[in-house]
């Protein structure tokens, strides 16, 4: 238990270095664009009537102050990470003056609900009817999923998501198409809205689901049958155990290690996929909080935007390598 | 008459193989024929190179695919036949495997002795805990261990011998009346090869139990067994008393194998008369 404490730290401090970095990328990538958040504003301010040259300065220092702008870079640079370690990402620049922080808190349950469900299901549908097809090979259900799985999988995603649109938004109009409830509907925590919020989702998690259980399934169903030569297999069989434990804790189980790290990596891109997805089905998660933000020139929303993924793939990646020794004997916590 | 523990009735195993246009069937295994004994155990050698077929027909005999022609009767019952799982339970209890590679007997992901035990309560009939923990002990004991060694280790923990060991156990808690051992010992390190091909030697005397030895390797089958076929391309070349085949080989096979043992062994005896004899040079033949 003492050595899982000392890897936990390790890792720990791993994933510290690792959010560091990547912010510090983020944020010096968005301060080298030409976008001066307070010039911006003062332009915008000013654009209509006279404002006296006092007056302007007067709001330039302020800006600054705001912003985080004044000062050396070094300064700056202090002041910023001083703010992001309170969670503070300063005022939207495109919704002024509304903080970066409340619109992404608004943003990303909406992401995270969606991609985590629908990759979750995806992950566990796949690597069930992959297990399966690969062990019971002459199953015809099975054979014909694989065929259906298989054949959707190469299909460009965003061309999966269009049809899924034209067929049940258009040829048989039987779900919505944008949005994540229905209009003029109050959040809350009553039946109408939280059935219409799984109606809205319907659309882009089935096309999430459609297009990533392929790859869960080709893989698990091609982990198969090595696992089922191996000699420990052969024992099981001839020992006595069950076909569908042999299945469950010898041919599925050993197959899993592989998938999990595969899932933690989808899990750390979920943030891309959510790109495409909430435009096609005009969600309003992150990804199109941060396509808004990049066309507004929004940094203070894009720096927000990218640490908070930064943070959730760190974090899947973390996880994934604190619950690995408990899955697999062999791998030691060091 | 009283019924042959094993007897094979001219058995024959074809694989399907080549591609989806060159269909063509491949001969594992042609026309074997052979029989062992119920009341004198004995060690049964098959020897054949790789590709031979004997891994095949270890396959057949363990009841995991079923010959395309022919019939393996054990006790007198078509080991095919065996449809039920209490008919599959109660020819397990008779009849066990041990693998070549033990480094894949255990499930890496289970304890070992978790292994012993599921396999005591499934076919040793132990009821409880410390019944299994009893037929495990037992059972390990026979092989030179214990089950104060293994308790709670994973695979990865033990060596290839221990591992090795512990799965001739496993193989033991039922008390099997037949041992299959698939190359048992050729990816074993050299110095415990012998402690193991004697622990089959003397399981047979302690325990009464049959052994299928298969192996490629002439020199421990002479060691161990009383009978001995030699197999080529799927068909046996040459049978009989393990003695009287490797003093006197009929085969061209069968001779050719014998000769290449016996010109490793020349030139080993050569090589150390030379390197004693202090010529440096000679060395390097």
């Amino acid at each position: 238990m003492r050595a899982y404490g000392f890897y936990l730290l390790k890792r720990l401090m791993q994933f510290a270095l690792v959010v560091f970095i990547g912010i510090n990328v983020a944020y010096v990538i968005t301060h080298a664009t030409p976008i001066d958040p307070v010039e911006q504003t003062i332009s915008a301010a000013t654009a209509f009537g006279n404002t006296s040259p006092e007056a302007i300065d007067m709001m330039r220092s302020s800006l600054q102050d705001l912003y985080g702008t004044g000062g050396s870079a070094l300064d700056q640079w202090l002041a910023f990470w001083g703010r992001i370690l309170v969670g503070d990402f300063g005022p939207s620049l495109s919704a002024f003056p509304t903080p970066v922080a409340t619109l992404i808190s608004r943003a990303l349950p909406w992401t995270a609900g969606l991609m985590l469900v629908s990759t979750l299901l995806a992950w566990g549908l796949g690597n069930l009817l992959g297990g399966l097809a690969g062990y019971y090979r002459r199953n015809r259900l099975l054979k014909f999923a694989g065929i259906i799985a298989m054949g959707i999988h190469p299909v460009p995603y965003y061309i999966v998501a269009f049809v899924l649109l034209i067929l049940f938004g258009y040829v048989w109009p039987i779900l919505p198409i944008t949005g994540a409830y229905a209009q003029g509907l109050r959040p809350g925590f009553n039946l109408e809205f939280i059935g219409s919020v799984i109606r809205h989702s319907l659309l882009p998690a089935l096309s999430l689901v459609l297009v990533g259980i392929g790859g869960w399934f080709m893989g698990m169903r091609s982990l198969v049958p090595t696992i089922m030569a191996e000699d420990y297999t052969v024992y099981a069989e001839l020992g006595g155990v069950r076909k569908r434990r042999i299945l469950g804790s010898y041919v599925m189980r050993n197959a899993l290690a592989p998938q999990v790290t595969g899932l933690a990596m989808t899990l750390g891109a979920i943030f891309n996929g959510a790109i495409i997805t909430e435009q096609v089905f005009g969600y309003p998660g992150l990804g199109s909080l941060l396509i808004s933000a990049v066309h507004a020139g929004d940094y203070s929303l894009v720096i927000g935007v990218t640490t908070i993924s930064i943070i959730a793939v760190s974090f899947a990646v973390l996880l994934v390598d604190l619950l690995y020794p408990l899955l697999d004997p062999r791998v030691q916590a060091r | 008459m009283t019924k042959a523990l094993l007897e094979l009735r001219d058995v024959s195993k074809t694989y399907a193989g080549g591609g989806l246009l060159s269909r063509r069937h491949v001969a594992a295994v042609s026309g074997v024929s052979f029989s062992l004994q119920a009341e004198q155990p004995e060690v049964f050698a098959i020897i054949g190179e790789s590709g031979s077929g004997k891994s095949s027909l270890a396959r057949m005999v363990l009841g995991l695919s079923a010959p395309s022609q022919g019939t393996i009767l054990f006790r007198g019952q078509d080991v095919t036949a065996l449809r039920s799982r209490r008919d599959r339970l109660a020819f397990m209890r008779q009849v066990q495997p041990i693998l070549q590679n033990p480094f894949e007997a255990f499930n890496p992901l289970t304890r070992v002795d978790r292994y012993l035990y599921a396999t005591a309560r499934n076919l040793a009939g132990a009821s409880d805990q410390a019944a299994a923990e009893a037929a495990a002990d037992g059972a390990l004991q026979q092989v030179g261990l214990s089950l104060a060694e293994l308790r709670g280790r994973f695979p990865h923990e033990l060596s290839g011998g221990q591992l090795q060991r512990a799965a001739i156990a496993r193989a033991l808690i039922p008390r099997p009346a037949l041992l299959v051992a698939d190359e048992p010992v050729s990816m074993i390190d050299a110095s415990l090869r012998m402690t193991i091909v004697n622990l089959f030697r003397d399981l047979r005397e302690r325990l009464r139990v049959s052994i299928i030895y298969i192996t490629h390797d002439l020199a421990t089958a002479y060691t161990i067994s009383d009978r001995i076929v030699i197999m080529r391309h799927g068909e046996i070349v040459e049978s009989g008393n393990a003695r009287e085949v490797l003093a006197h080989p009929q085969h061209p096979y069968s001779i050719q194998l014998k000769e290449s043992v016996l010109s490793i062994e020349g030139a080993w005896n050569k090589e150390t008369a030379l390197v004693s004899s202090g010529n440096r040079e000679g060395s390097r033949l």
